[in-house]
Parts: structure tokens; sequence; C-alpha cells
């Protein structure tokens, strides 16, 4: 198949992302027809209808911002790594922040707001130290332990979370679907409150970009190219724990976002890190709002987590990768 | 089976028998050794006998016919597929029967018993795994990976049921999801019990075959035996045993993979060890249970809750010996 140019593929899912975004304001629980939804932009609506609206309207920033960020997440971890099955929720990184939140909330007195991220992050990273020390015996290139370790700690870290939640069901009423990743009840507040340290983690990835190019070509030509190997590999996974921790932080652990983009952006333009980014970041906007559309309607008049959709759509790809024969012993 | 192994055997079923004493008869409401004695002629009070054959009795009994059969169902699958982390648990199989159960309960009450959606649940995600691989069971590395993500899908469509079906309720969603003992019956205890009787005499005519496959599998042909039909007959009955498990269970987490590891361990020679596999299996679901019961902490939560924060620390141990040990 002859890929399309790097500024095309843009383009589209630019479109992608714009058509994602329009449904999720139009649908959800209760419907709203295109004529009610000019009306409510032109300034000419009922008072309920604009609640409605507005509601979304945050809830879809989220999704986006959120999306975007898991997805640079995942493409940083795979550049890094070179590992195809790179991914936030694989590695423990989402589990990890979770954690983290879910012992702030019970034993401090946390309840959302500014400071989750900041409890997130050292979670999230504490959580793939464990598992890089379990997952990387020395010598060793083989992936199958690291993703086996991801799935021993993201095992303790949700008995302990579920044993938290169930034991003190006053605390976490409302974290609930925060648990399973959720974008109900998103706000600006909180896409405020991460909204720092998803830009940090955006600008370093456009930084290292560049020099995941290099690092492709193994540690030992980069090394004689004049990259400073260990540096470019601190800040990566830097800046892909800061994108992961605070989507994590937003709306909880969402798995296999981080996965299934960043292999559908190496089908669209290939291997160039500095046009996978954009490109991850539009479509992993627009694959999680088209998600949570579907989270919205697939279900109704109940509401499903987007978490649960995320995973049944993100874990094929974790089957298609194995089936292409990108996993050795 | 060696002196060894028997006396192991012994000193494991007296350890169940104690800790099932100890879990009827703890705290408030117990049913101490006399009662029991009284109930077995059948004059207890009235107090013993609800506990007995509502709340405690069925738990128990549920409980230890759970642990039997995950037991055997690790002990089976890790040894046909020679990989000692190819456990129901680990590859998905779990995860695809509590999806059957929640399919079956919730969206066909009364259409499909519970057993049945396990075990087509369990057949289904065995087989997506196998089919996903592209090189069926032979490489360890691709059934846990696969695994993984069949697990992942199957947790979703339980999710997708329970919140279709019941609305909005966390607490029954933590039992379809991690696996509970809480308000069991003797009804349940009665279709674990029948399934162990059905399929353990298959798994003991299978054994001496499996001890063959033990050795490899060109040594198993050259003693006379099908390699290939010894192992498609030992994952067909693991899978039922452990469909049997979660069906009465819930899909908990763990015990398939560390019993027959503890097994082995405690005999210190290799092979299936089936009997004290799923003795190993029924001991930690009745201490599981004991302490969800009865330890202050830990009151009341999912027993699967538990097995998987125990049991995931133990692989974790596993983990990091085994890839020392390959590494030297």
């Amino acid at each position: 198949m002859r890929r399309l140019p790097p500024w095309a593929a843009l383009v589209i899912v630019s479109a992608v992302l714009l058509l994602a975004c329009l449904a999720s304001i139009a649908l959800g629980s209760r419907e709203i027809d295109l004529a009610g939804l000019w009306q409510v932009v032109r300034g000419r609506e009922d008072e309920h209808l604009r609640q409605v609206i507005a509601a979304r309207e945050a809830r879809t920033a989220l999704g986006a911002v959120v999306g975007a960020a898991l997805a640079a997440s995942g493409m940083l971890i795979q550049g890094v790594t070179r590992n195809p099955l790179g991914e936030p929720g694989l590695l423990g990184v989402t589990s990890g922040a979770s954690a983290a939140v879910v012992t702030a909330t019970a034993f401090l007195g946390f309840s959302g707001g500014a400071a989750t991220v900041w409890v997130a992050l050292p979670g999230a990273l504490l959580a793939v130290l464990v598992v890089y020390l379990l997952g990387r015996p020395a010598g060793s290139h083989s992936v199958v332990p690291l993703i086996l370790a991801g799935a021993v700690i993201s095992a303790v870290l949700y008995a302990y979370i579920q044993a938290m939640i169930l034991t003190r069901p006053d605390v976490f009423d409302s974290f609930r679907h925060w648990v399973v990743g959720s974008l109900a009840g998103a706000s600006y507040a909180t896409l405020g409150a991460v909204a720092p340290a998803l830009v940090l983690g955006v600008v370093l990835a456009a930084v290292v970009a560049p020099g995941l190019n290099t690092l492709a070509l193994g540690d030992d030509v980069a090394t004689a190219l004049g990259t400073p190997v260990a540096l470019l590999r601190a800040t990566t996974i830097l800046a892909a724990t800061l994108l992961a921790a605070g989507a994590t932080a937003a709306v909880g652990p969402l798995a296999f976002v981080g996965l299934a983009v960043p292999h559908l952006v190496r089908a669209l333009v290939g291997g160039d890190h500095r046009w996978q980014l954009p490109i991850a970041l539009v479509l992993g906007a627009a694959l999680l709002l088209g998600s949570d559309v579907l989270a919205r309607v697939i279900a109704r008049p109940q509401e499903l987590m987007v978490g649960v959709i995320t995973a049944f759509l993100g874990a094929p790809f974790l089957l298609w990768a194995v089936r292409r024969g990108k996993v050795t012993a | 089976m060696s002196a060894r192994s028997l006396t192991l055997g012994a000193l494991l079923l007296a350890a169940i028998i104690a800790g099932s004493l100890a879990t009827l008869a703890w705290g408030e409401l117990g049913v101490g050794v006399p009662d029991l004695l009284a109930a077995a002629r059948g004059e207890a009070s009235t107090t013993a006998t609800f506990v007995l054959e509502r709340l405690r009795g069925p738990r128990l009994l549920v409980g230890i016919g759970a642990g039997l059969a995950f037991g055997l169902a690790g002990a089976l699958f890790q040894t046909v597929t020679r990989n000692p982390l190819g456990s129901p648990d680990v590859i998905g199989l779990g995860a695809g029967a509590g999806a059957g159960v929640a399919l079956a309960t919730l969206l066909l009450p009364g259409l499909v018993p519970a057993p049945v959606g396990a075990m087509v649940g369990a057949g289904v995600a065995i087989g997506l795994v196998h089919l996903s691989t592209g090189l069926g069971f032979a490489s360890p590395a691709r059934v846990i990976i696969t695994g993984i993500g069949v697990a992942a899908m199957a947790t979703a469509v339980t999710q997708y049921v329970v919140a279709v079906a019941l609305r909005d309720s966390s607490t029954q969603l933590a039992g379809y999801l991690v696996g509970t003992l809480n308000s069991r019956s003797l009804g349940q205890a009665a279709v674990i019990g029948g399934c162990l009787l059905v399929l353990a005499p298959a798994v003991a005519l299978l054994s001496h075959d499996l001890r063959m496959m033990d050795l490899g599998d060109q040594l198993a042909e050259a003693l006379g035996g099908s390699a290939i039909r010894t192992r498609t007959w030992a994952i067909v009955l693991s899978v039922l045993l452990a469909a049997a498990g979660v069906a009465v269970a819930g899909p908990i987490a763990f015990v398939a993979l560390s019993a027959p590891h503890i097994a082995r361990r405690m005999v210190g020679a290799p092979g299936p060890h089936l009997v004290l596999s799923a003795l190993v299996g029924a001991l930690i679901m009745v201490l599981a249970d004991f302490a969800v019961q009865h330890v202050g902490p830990l009151e009341n939560l999912p027993v699967g809750v538990i097995t998987a924060a125990f049991g995931g620390v133990y692989l974790g141990y596993l983990l990091v010996t085994a890839w020392k040990k390959a590494d030297a």
C-alpha cells in the first residue's frame, strides 16, 4: 500500500476528529437534532438544552485532550523501548496513578481537583519503576517479561483499589466510575487541573521526537551520531509518564488507547516520529471521543464507562501485534 | 506415589479441615465442633442449622470445591503447555468464563444455566487465544500476551452486561469481575460437587499419559502415548474444571496459577502432582475465605480480591526468581 503524504494524513485525521467532536456534542442519552444544535450556537434556545450542550462541550474537550495525551504517551513508550507493545496501561502506569489517587483520597482526604495529578505522577513513576525491575532481567531483550510484570502489578493494584472502594463506599461514591475510566462528570475545572502536566508532557515530546528517529537506528548508531542516549531516554520516559499520569488523574485508567493509536499512526505515516507525534495526538483524541460516543449510546438509558469500550476496541491490536509475529520469546 | 507425596497430602488435608472448622467456629454465630456433631445427628439448634445451611456452610463447600477445581485445572494446563505461567487465569480463561456467567445469568436468565455459560465463555476465550497466537499453544510468550488481551476484552464484556442488566450496582459488579463467595447456596455447592465427581475420574484416567507428557512429546510418543490426544483432552478437562469453578465462585484470580507451583515446590520433584495441586487450591480458598470473614480490615471483601493481591505478589516473586535462573 502506498502511504499518503504526511500532511494529507494529518488533514484526514483532523477531519475525523472534527466529526467525532460534533458527534460527541450531538449524541448522548438525550438526543439533540442538528436544528436544535444550530439554535444553541446562534444563541436562541431553551435553558435546559443549553446546559446539556455545555456539559457535553466540557466532556468533549476533556475527552479529546485525554485521548491525545494517552496516544502520545503510547507513541513515546513504543519509540523509546522499540517495543510494539509499549503502552501506559499495559506497563502499569495507569494503575499506579490510580492507586496513588485512591490512597490519597482514602487516607489524606483528597477529593479531586488540581492536586490529584501531582499525586498520580509519583504513583505512576513508582509503578513503572517496579514493572521495569520485575520485568527486565539483565541482558534480556524480550518484551514478554515486561508485559507480564505490568499485568501482575496491575492485578495487585486493582485488587488494592477494589478493596479500598468496597470497604469505604462513602469516600469513593463519586470515584466508582473513575476507577474504570470514564468521562462522565467531566468539567473544565478537571481539565484546568491537569493541563500543566499535559502541556509540559507535549512540549517534552516535541523536543525528543527527532531524537527518537535516531534512537530507532540502535543505541550504538545513535551514540555515534552524537545523541545523548541516556538523557534522551530519561526525558522521553518522563514525558510519557507526565502525559499518562495527567490523563489518568483526569478520567481514571484507560487501557489500550496508547497501544492502538501508534499502530494506526505507523500504518499511516511510517516511522518518522516528527510526524507521528501530531498525528497520534489528533487520532488519539478522535478515537477516545468516538469510544465515548459509543459508550453513551450502546447501553441506553444507562451509560457505559468509556474504559470498557477502549478495552474492547484496543485489545484486538494486542492480538494482531502478536499474530504478526512482533513478539518474540 | 511417593511416601513424601502421601505425607504432604495428609498434611494438606488436615490443614484444610482445620481451616474449615476455624472458619465455621470463629466469631459471632460461630458453630463449634460440638454443634457440628449435634448437627450430624440432626439435633442442632435452629441458629446453628441456619448458619450451616444458609450462611457459612455453602460458601465453605463452594470454596473448597472451586479451589479443588482451580488447582486441578492449573496443574493440567501447566503440564501440557509446559509453561509454568500458562494457567487458566493468566491466559484469559477465567475472565472468559466470568463473561459467560454474566451473559447467562443476567441477559438470558432461566434459558442458559450459569455453568453452561461459563463453559462456553471459557471455550471462546481459549479458542481466541489459540487462533490469535498463530502457533497454537506452542509459544508460551505469545500465549501469555494474547491471554492478557483476551482477558481485557472479556472483562469489558462483563462490564457491559452488568451495566445493561443491573443498571448500577457496583457491589454485584465486583462479584462478577473478581469472584466472591458471599451469599452462596447449597445448590451451587451441589453444582461444583457434581462437576468434580464427573471430571476428577476423567483426570485420573489421563494421569498416566500426563506423566509421560512431562518427559517431552517425543519420549511420550516413543513410549506409546499420543501427545496430541493427551494434550487435547487435558486442555478440554482443564477448561471444564476452571469453568465449573468460575460458574459457582466467579473468576477468582491466581489460584489455578499458584496452586501447582506451590505443590511442585513442596514435593521438590517435577511432575503434574494433580492431587496435591487440587488440595493446595482448596487450602488457598479456605484460608482466603477465612480472611474475608474474620480478619478485621479485610472483612466482607470479595475473596477474589485477596487471591489477586497475594497471588499477584507470588507471581511477581516467581518472575524475579525464574528470570534470575534463566540468566544464570
